[in-house]
């Protein structure tokens, strides 16, 4: 069994490359497709006005090829015909204004959503990015965990084990009193080392 | 296979690219550029937007058309009359073209004005509309970032419990193992 190698674990070909082209097309969105984006949403507002006055000039020229074109004597008489013009145009007008505002509002909402869509994307990103960052945290206090709990079972065993060459440092030394009462041939003494001291008799060397 | 021979790029254009270290951090600091850059380039504009629920461009504007296009027709009727030697009208019947003309142009003003109102509110409910859905959208995904920000949170606190919960049985159980040795 080897102990683990830091360039076992190191990043594969797949992941350098996974890292580096994301990198690459990310810098790349960031120098042209980002200002594109802006430059989109500053256009379809500061170009409202544009919009609609274009959207009143087209109503107006053909309001005016549509009524003005025969200017005959019975229109230069009739007692309605300037007040029908200006009512035309006007409506015709307020036509092409909506028309332009509609336009305008339609790219700016769209401006909007984009840049929204490019908000959700890093939010989701964010949660990816947490998410990562939880599951790193939750397996350095693991493996933190692991190396404890190892720690502690070896001293509990190390602990344990003392205990009992303590315990039967002890038991030696109760058996060797009462065999030193008897007749010399008769004893059976456990070999010990008589008034061991604490670490010896822990770690088992005073018995043997 | 001989199609994508010609196709086939012979400059190795990934093998250039930069090598990227550390790609969590690389992908941390891209997010928070990503959030600065939203909130400096875009912010400002769905601020106006926000701002634009009860416009009224286009009411102002057709007022101000209204007018305009009064004068204009006044100017065409005047240079016909002059055009045709004043039309043959008399005196009482241009007096009361031009009542008609001055009548006509307030009833063309109103009525402009009260379709332009019409169609604005049209506009302003279609934009709320289209916000309504941006603003569920923004509040949707907030609400995802937290939910995971709260469960790994929740998750984080879990294990750090339950880490104290094994360090303080492991313990227990060491100290009681020693001691029941001990005293065998």
């Amino acid at each position: 069994m080897s102990k683990p190698k830091s360039s076992d674990y190191k990043e594969s070909e797949v992941d350098k490359v996974n890292a580096a082209v994301a990198m690459a097309d990310k810098k790349y969105f960031r120098e042209n497709y980002l200002p594109k984006q802006r430059e989109f949403l500053e256009r379809s507002f500061n170009q409202e006005s544009g919009l609609m006055s274009m959207g009143e000039g087209r109503a107006q020229a053909d309001t005016m090829q549509a009524l003005t074109q025969n200017p005959n004597r019975r229109a230069v008489g009739a007692v309605d015909a300037q007040a029908d013009l200006a009512s035309a145009a006007s409506a015709q007008q307020l036509q092409g204004t909506a028309q332009g505002l509609v336009g305008a509002r339609s790219d700016q909402i769209a401006g909007i959503k984009s840049a929204n869509q490019m908000a959700s994307q890093t939010a989701a990103g964010l949660s990816q990015a947490s998410k990562i960052a939880t599951t790193d945290t939750l397996n350095k206090a693991k493996a933190k965990q692991t190396r404890n709990s190892a720690l502690i079972g070896a001293a509990t065993k190390l602990g344990v084990q003392a205990g009992r060459n303590y315990s039967q440092y002890r038991a030696a030394e109760s058996v060797n009193t009462q065999e030193v009462d008897k007749p010399e041939a008769e004893q059976n003494l456990i070999p010990m080392t008589e008034n061991a001291g604490l670490f010896k008799i822990v770690t088992g060397r005073g018995l043997g | 296979m001989s199609l994508y021979n010609n196709m086939r790029s012979r400059q190795d254009y990934a093998g250039g690219l930069q090598n990227v270290q550390d790609p969590d951090k690389a992908f941390a600091g891209m997010l928070r550029q990503d959030y600065n850059d939203y909130i400096a380039n875009f912010r400002q504009y769905e601020n106006q937007l926000l701002g634009m629920t009860d416009d009224t461009t286009l009411i102002d504007r057709s007022r101000e058309n209204a007018e305009k296009q009064a004068e204009i027709a006044a100017g065409v009727q005047s240079r016909n009359l002059e055009r045709y030697g004043g039309g043959g009208l008399s005196g009482a019947q241009l007096q009361e073209q031009q009542r008609s003309a001055q009548r006509g142009n307030q009833l063309s003003l109103a009525g402009t004005v009260n379709n332009a109102r019409v169609q604005q509110r049209e506009m302003n409910q279609a934009l709320l509309q289209e916000l309504i859905g941006v603003g569920q959208g923004v509040n949707a995904r907030a609400l995802e970032g937290l939910g995971t920000a709260a469960q790994g949170a929740v998750a984080r606190r879990g294990a750090y419990k339950q880490a104290k919960a094994n360090y303080s049985s492991q313990m227990t159980n060491m100290g009681a193992s020693i001691l029941a040795a001990f005293l065998i």
